[in-house]
């Protein structure tokens, strides 16, 4: 998603922002722009496709301080024009946007009445415009002005002609300040800044800030002062590198059992204690986009199982749609970013609805963690392939962790099974790091598959949702169409499509749903589909039925997504590479995805 | 490995290039960029496993001037890096007088330089054992370069055909250095890493717990009450250990490691995800990573034969070497001196006396 970095320091600004620019590749772009406060004017470079090609065109622009944007298109195409930052009439402000203004047409109306000319077809070139007639008289109290005209999601940065400053402004979507010596930062996410400071200011919705290379001032948009203290991030520079792997995925595939590891860390000996705990829920309903939704879905088998409180899972721009209840459900808000504009929209109308929330998330202080009445953080660390991996993984930790939690405050769990699945999480980092330990073997099947149009991912009960997270990671990088689907439905509809140029991936772990599973492998079979059965360790019995077995180690049959979908996330991985996919960058789609 | 590189961070050698092949996602997730380590860390693959030598042309490309040749799986400690680096401009090898068997080859010497490297079974080869670290020119690897290409793939000929162009001095090395070349090593490598043992404790410790000694406990590990621990003992983080569980020196604890209430752990290493039942002794034994054991297990120790593959080395003092994800039931003893191999499986009730190979389950 669209990317914001701006500077204003004692050093030369170029290098430094294009720098903290690149670490924003990860979120997905299409192109890229940069304006800087040079002596005597507003300098203003833009281009389509990577940054390194914006980086080619640049020469050398002189200035301490300056705005950069990458763009991932959403009004109007992605073309040089369309790419911001974007400049006013006569060339004295620059503006780079993030979000969606949705009262962008009218204002735009009156500008061209006005006879501002336009260069773009972007909803937020009206900033540029709107600050250059805003009344005022420094660039704060015109930045404050034209923010009051606005409706919408914006993250914005501004800058003018001649000064070294910065006027930044946040609501809906994401904005830090990274807080540096004679220098400041702005930009969309903190992994954009760990070079150069590990001390960032979150602003909240409707806050704007002033920076300059020694100051730094919080206000809300009425431009009365308000106090925010900056915090230390742990995350260093070194977590957002490859060390040494191909790609940012397969590093965070590897990185899973110390992912696992540290969301477990000081929480499985000792309860939680909390009074959030204490009310009785009568039903839960948990809310996700795209793998957190999956993970949702096996959250529902998760909870169920555990707390045997009824559990359904939605898709969260879906969730205002439906209609408010008698009884108030506990709402679970799965995000990595905490910043997704869906789930933050879920959840806001959860509370305004008078539910309790609780958010699932993976970064410290992010908008969701201000939503929700509780938190529980999965701790996998900065995830910069776009493929979610190490974040699901620990997504479903913190399901299992609530479940024990729910299920021992309403009595449904003895606590001999509480013991016996906290031995069973803890043997999750092991039990994952020995599939990772057969990397080469799927690496090998890959080989296989990789010709294919489409494939089919077939599982039952909880696995059914390991199944559609499996299709889900193989669409996102290897571009294979793949549909995940609950094994009994296949007879229902989708065999008419199965062929030998359909491979099928069938999960058969040792559950109550094995034979079954044994049957819909058949079925399968009798239609010439090459079959992959994942199956558990041991299982001697699946190769007389499949043409290729992979399996994984024993666990709880309510564990078992976890050594599964670390399989199919190196299935697709593989996938991808042996196509020559961009498997960190996958065309279309954006990490954080801070639009609805 | 992480030993050798704080070596070499203390003695301000920061530019760190491994060459990494089997199983290196797990080198390159320990160490990462090497940040946390004050080094900067690059990775060269080596696809094939041919030789050392083989293994240091892959990294050509990232050296100039010379350079230190260390091996990841022996354990030396600052002062032989600084010894390594005390020749200052000069080139040399690390070596060490010893009747062990040379992984690296021993050294001929010539007064005060080596004249050639031979391999230690040769006649009237001295007791003078290479360590495999090495401070070289870059013009070596020239050299190297065409032994490589040639098919000989060790470090060994290329340093002999050196030998007349450059002087290599042998440096008696007055640190510490143990190589692991047998499995059992690596308890004596143990046991010397916990020698500079700090006491730390991050974990929780309920009370009646006993410390004597330097003990370190890693973040979010409970230690439950009647413990006694008798230090140098390190233990890392997310385990659960207690009550009343008796560890003595020198043992480690990796991570996420649960042991039962009775059990009793002498001088001995515990790879992280092991989780050992109540009741039971290890002693003298080496747990590799994720083994399982349910309860009442008897590893004690003694003076023993160890056979590996068809030798028979005689070890003093050795319980039990067990190789990862090995999983055991309850009430098994086990003969000291024994090895259980990796993923095998020991029914409850067994009385081992012998090796058990991997994979294999035995009753």
């Amino acid at each position: 998603m669209c990317g914001i970095v701006g500077y204003t320091g004692n050093r030369e600004a170029q290098e430094i922002i294009l720098d903290c620019l690149k670490r924003l590749e990860y979120r997905g772009y299409d192109s890229a722009g940069l304006a800087m406060v040079s002596p005597g004017s507003l300098q203003l470079k833009k281009s389509m496709g990577e940054i390194a090609v914006l980086e080619s065109n640049l020469g050398h622009m002189p200035g301490t301080t300056g705005i950069a944007h990458t763009r991932w298109a959403t009004h109007g195409k992605p073309t040089t024009e369309n790419a911001h930052p974007f400049l006013d009439c006569k060339g004295e402000y620059a503006v780079v946007h993030n979000g969606i203004l949705t009262n962008y047409m009218g204002l735009k109306e009156e500008l061209l009445k006005k006879g501002h000319e336009f260069t773009s077809e972007t909803d937020s070139e009206i900033f540029a415009h709107l600050i250059e007639d805003a009344p005022g008289k420094d660039l704060k109290s015109k930045v404050l002005s034209v923010l009051k005209l606005v409706d919408g999601a914006y993250a914005i940065a501004v800058v003018e002609k001649g000064k070294n400053e910065i006027v930044a402004a946040r609501n809906e979507s994401p904005l830090v300040v990274g807080v540096g010596h004679d220098e400041n930062f702005v930009a969309s996410d903190v992994t954009a800044l760990l070079k150069y400071t590990n001390e960032v200011i979150y602003l909240m919705d409707k806050e704007a800030v002033r920076i300059t290379p020694d100051s730094i001032e919080t206000f809300d948009l009425e431009g009365r002062a308000v106090k925010r203290d900056s915090q230390r991030v742990s995350w260093n520079l070194e977590d957002a590198e490859r060390s040494g792997y191909p790609h940012f995925m397969l590093k965070e595939i590897f990185e899973q059992p110390r992912a696992i590891h540290e969301s477990l860390l000081g929480r499985l000996e000792s309860r939680e204690e909390d009074s959030f705990f204490k009310s009785k829920f009568p039903s839960i309903k948990i809310i996700g986009c795209g793998t957190s939704y999956h993970a949702g879905l096996v959250g529902k088998y998760i909870l169920e199982e555990l707390s045997r409180i009824p559990t359904t899972t939605q898709i969260s721009s879906e969730y205002r749609y439906s209609p408010v209840t008698e009884s108030k459900p506990l709402v679970v808000c799965i995000t990595q970013s905490g910043e997704t504009a869906d789930t933050l929209a879920a959840a806001k109308e959860a509370r305004r609805r008078g539910c309790k929330t609780l958010a699932i998330t993976n970064v410290l202080g992010s908008a969701i963690t201000r939503e929700a009445d509780h938190v529980i953080y999965t701790r996998a660390g900065p995830e910069i392939g776009v493929a979610a991996t190490k974040t699901f993984v620990t997504q479903l930790i913190a399901l299992y962790l609530l479940g024990l939690e729910l299920g021992t405050m309403s009595n449904t769990l003895s606590s001999e099974r509480r013991r016996e699945l906290i031995a069973d999480m803890r043997s999750l980092p092991r039990v994952v790091q020995s599939v990772l330990n057969e990397a080469s073997k799927i690496e090998s099947l890959a080989e296989n598959y990789k010709g294919a149009h489409s494939m089919f991912f077939i599982g039952r009960h909880i696995n059914y949702p390991t199944s559609l997270e499996g299709a889900l990671k193989t669409k996102e990088i290897s571009y294979i169409h793949g549909e995940g689907y609950p094994a009994g439905e296949l007879k229902h509809g989708p065999l008419a499509l199965l062929s030998k140029d359909t491979p099928v991936i069938a999960i058969c772990v040792r559950d109550h749903t094995y034979e079954k599973m044994l049957g819909n492998v058949r079925e399968v079979s009798a239609r010439d589909s090459p079959v992959l059965a994942i199956g558990s360790e041991g299982d001697q019995d699946l190769m007389k039925y499949a043409e290729e077995v992979f399996l994984v180690p024993r666990v709880d049959p309510l564990f078992s997504p976890v050594p599964i979908i670390v399989a199919l996330q190196l299935l697709a991985y593989y996938l991808a590479m042996k196509k020559g996919c961009p498997i960190d960058k996958p065309r279309n789609i954006a990490k954080t995805v801070t639009v609805e | 490995m992480d030993y050798v590189i704080r070596s070499l961070v203390s003695n301000q050698i920061t530019d760190i290039v491994m060459v990494v092949g089997y199983r290196k996602e797990r080198i390159m997730s320990y160490f990462g960029d090497g940040d946390d380590f004050g080094a900067k860390i690059t990775y060269v693959n080596q696809d094939k496993q041919l030789g050392n030598g083989h293994a240091l042309i892959q990294a050509r490309d990232h050296l100039d001037g010379d350079f230190l040749v260390l091996p990841g799986d022996s354990l030396m400690d600052a002062r032989s890096v600084a010894d390594l680096l005390s020749i200052g401009a000069g080139h040399g090898a690390l070596v060490i007088e010893s009747e062990m068997p040379a992984k690296y080859g021993v050294a001929v010497l010539d007064r005060n330089r080596i004249s050639g490297v031979v391999d230690k079974s040769g006649e009237g080869a001295s007791n003078v054992v290479l360590t495999g670290a090495y401070k070289l020119p870059a013009s070596f690897l020239g050299v190297l370069e065409r032994c490589v290409e040639g098919g000989d793939y060790n470090i060994t000929h290329a340093l002999n055909l050196s030998i007349s162009q450059m002087k290599l001095e042998p440096i008696f090395g007055q640190g510490l250095w143990i190589d692991a070349v047998y499995p059992w090593d690596l308890l004596e490598v143990n046991h010397a890493a916990l020698l500079n043992l700090t006491a730390q404790t991050a974990g929780k410790i309920e009370p009646d717990v006993l410390i004597h000694g330097e003990v370190s406990i890693g973040k979010g590990t409970t230690i439950r009450s009647g413990t006694t621990l008798y230090g140098p003992i390190s233990i890392g983080s997310g385990c659960d250990i207690g009550p009343n569980v008796s560890i003595f020196s020198s043992t480690s604890i990796g991570d996420n490691v649960t042991i039962d209430p009775f059990t009793v752990v002498r001088n001995s290493l515990i790879m992280s995800d092991c989780s050992i039942g109540s009741h039971s002794l290890l002693s003298q034994s080496v747990l590799g990573y994720g083994v399982k054991v349910r309860s009442h297990l008897m590893a004690s120790s003694a003076d023993a034969y160890v056979n590996l593959e068809e030798e028979f080395y005689k070890v003093p003092n050795i319980g039990t070497l067990v190789g990862e994800d090995c999983a055991m039931g309850s009430g098994i003893s086990i003969e000291p001196g024994t090895i259980l191999g990796p993923k095998s499986k020991i029914m409850s009730g067994s009385r081992v006396t012998r090796n058990v190979p991997t994979g294999a389950i035995h009753s």
